[in-house]
């Protein structure tokens, strides 16, 4: 048995949730949660992490020097920086409308980096 | 009705602005224009490229640009009129506006306006910070749009002084383009700003956050070179024997937000002195008749989706004005702070009208009870200073309130520590 700490983020409360995980992974136990609604967004957190990359690249030629752009679904948590660095290296052209997938299935998940601004 | 150039003006294009200026507009007013001193319209919300931003009004988790852009779009197709790079120097109790642009100086008259200016942030300045006046000291906004903007660093190595959100975002942001930030330093017991971003801004990335701590020093020639952090006591004094240096060369400054009422105050509004925004009665209208505010101008919001609401009440209330004049409605009815509460907008009521006051607590308290003199109370289980507590006084609980005496006290009872 393993014990792990999530902080909920369901409601300001914030609590501090110890979990009780037996060796194939599987919760057993929630402590520290004062509802029952937080042990079902506890538990997402616990199994696979997930959070939207947002950030922004450089572009050529357009009337702003950056794009604002995020993953167009969250990806796990441990690929965020990875994307981040990524795209430093990026560099795109206008004329590109918010929603325009400017880099297709971005490190191999599966996911689209897509533009969240117009650039003109 | 006479010779007014515009039915309403607002100043500001952010999302205040905006949702006023499009909620007008669709209830018919006609000539409605928008002053805006920056490039573009969408104020802050421009550089703010990560998420968290219309999860109520579009139920999406959206962007700043995008959520901008959905209220951009709509004022543009009902063809409000929009003044770019034009600042407003003043306005009077006749509601005449004066402005610059590279046009030169021009007035005029609006038959009702809108305030929608926004916030500022707290500066090093006004913290009194001792220590080298060096370069490398920024407010985290102006970091922000540095790097979501002009694409720039502030810094290699960072000190976050406060724990409100736009600190916490820009610990992120920071991280992600491959800033070491070091530690976030706040000097209350408690978080600045959303758990949520407590967890993935700073826990995610592993950046620890020191409470009850402050900056008492900033070290360098001619740029940061260091931050000495101490624990403060009750009354925010440094405690001798924890001074920690650490090494940086970057501090930046998120120590809350400051109402931007110059114009307001020029004009002869009345301002409360605890959110440093107008003091507005249930309809947003200020002491001049005719002048409403809302959005961060007003008092400084947790959620912009609340802001765009607030903004299309402001709106519809200044089309009512502009058709019908303000009605006379008898002896206001003053909200007062009552335990625990910090403050409550409006600050005064008809006593008739159904009307949502917002209200913040000045500290936290578990199971939690805000009640509103006898006629309306809510329950929560937990209230924080940084999350803005709502209720809703219907027509049914104004029924039950005793006007005799022109107040009415809001205060909050729960489990403190």
């Amino acid at each position: 048995m393993e014990n792990q700490e999530i902080i909920c983020v369901a409601c300001p409360l914030g609590c501090h949730v110890t979990l009780t995980v037996d060796a194939s992974g599987k919760i057993v136990k929630f402590e520290g949660n004062e509802c029952k609604a937080g042990e079902k967004y506890v538990a997402e957190e616990f199994k696979a992490p997930i959070r939207v990359f947002t950030g922004t690249v450089r572009t050529k030629g357009g009337a702003r020097p950056l794009l604002p752009v995020r993953t167009s679904q969250p990806i796990l948590k441990e690929k965020i920086l990875e994307c981040g660095r990524y795209i430093c290296v990026l560099e795109v052209a206008p004329p590109l409308k918010t929603g325009d997938v400017v880099l297709p299935n971005i490190l191999g998940i599966g996911v689209d980096l897509i533009a969240t601004g117009d650039l003109d | 009705m006479t010779n007014e150039a515009y039915d309403l003006v607002i100043v500001g294009a952010g999302p205040a602005g905006l949702a006023s200026a499009m909620k007008a507009k669709e209830s018919g007013l006609e000539k409605v224009l928008i002053i805006e001193r920056g490039e573009y319209l969408g104020g802050l919300l421009d550089q703010c490229v990560h998420t968290g931003f219309g999860l109520s009004y579009f139920r999406e988790d959206l962007t700043g640009p995008e959520y901008a852009k959905r209220f951009i779009e709509k004022v543009s197709d009902l063809k409000v009129e929009t003044l770019l790079k034009s600042m407003v120097l003043e306005i009077d109790s006749d509601r005449n506006i004066k402005y610059s642009n590279s046009s030169g100086v021009r007035t005029l008259k609006a038959h009702s306006i809108i305030l929608a200016m926004g916030c500022r942030e707290r500066s090093r300045e006004a913290l009194r910070i001792p220590g080298s006046r060096v370069a490398g000291v920024y407010s985290a906004g102006t970091a922000q749009r540095y790097v979501n903007v002009d694409g720039f660093i502030p810094g290699k190595e960072v000190v976050i002084l406060g724990s409100g959100d736009v600190g916490m975002i820009m610990a992120r942001r920071l991280s992600i383009e491959g800033v070491e930030v070091k530690a976030v330093v706040e000097v209350l017991p408690w978080i600045g700003g959303l758990i949520r971003n407590e967890v993935q801004c700073l826990r995610d990335f592993g950046i620890p956050m020191h409470l009850t701590h402050t900056v008492i020093e900033v070290h360098g020639k001619r740029r940061v070179e260091a931050v000495t952090i101490a624990q403060v006591d009750k009354h925010w004094a440094p405690i001798s024997g924890t001074e920690k240096k650490i090494g940086c060369d970057t501090l930046l400054i998120s120590a809350g937000l400051i109402p931007e009422n110059e114009l307001s105050r020029a004009a002869g509004i009345e301002i409360d002195p605890v959110t440093g925004g107008p003091i507005v009665d249930q309809n947003l209208e200020t002491c001049i008749p005719g002048i409403f505010a809302c959005g961060n101008v007003l008092h400084v919001h947790d959620l912009v989706d609340n802001v765009s609401l607030e903004a299309e009440r402001a709106g519809l209330h200044a089309v009512a004005f502009v058709g019908s004049g303000t009605k006379p409605s008898g002896k206001p009815i003053r909200l007062k702070a009552g335990k625990n509460i910090n403050y409550i907008v409006p600050q005064t009521i008809d006593g008739t009208s159904e009307v949502t006051l917002y209200m913040r607590v000045k500290e936290p308290r578990r199971n939690a009870e805000v009640k509103v003199g006898t006629i309306a109370k809510k329950k929560e289980r937990i209230v924080v200073p940084s999350q803005m507590i709502e209720i809703k006084l219907t027509s049914s609980a104004l029924a039950d309130l005793d006007k005799t005496t022109g107040e009415l006290e809001v205060a909050c009872e729960g489990k403190g520590d």
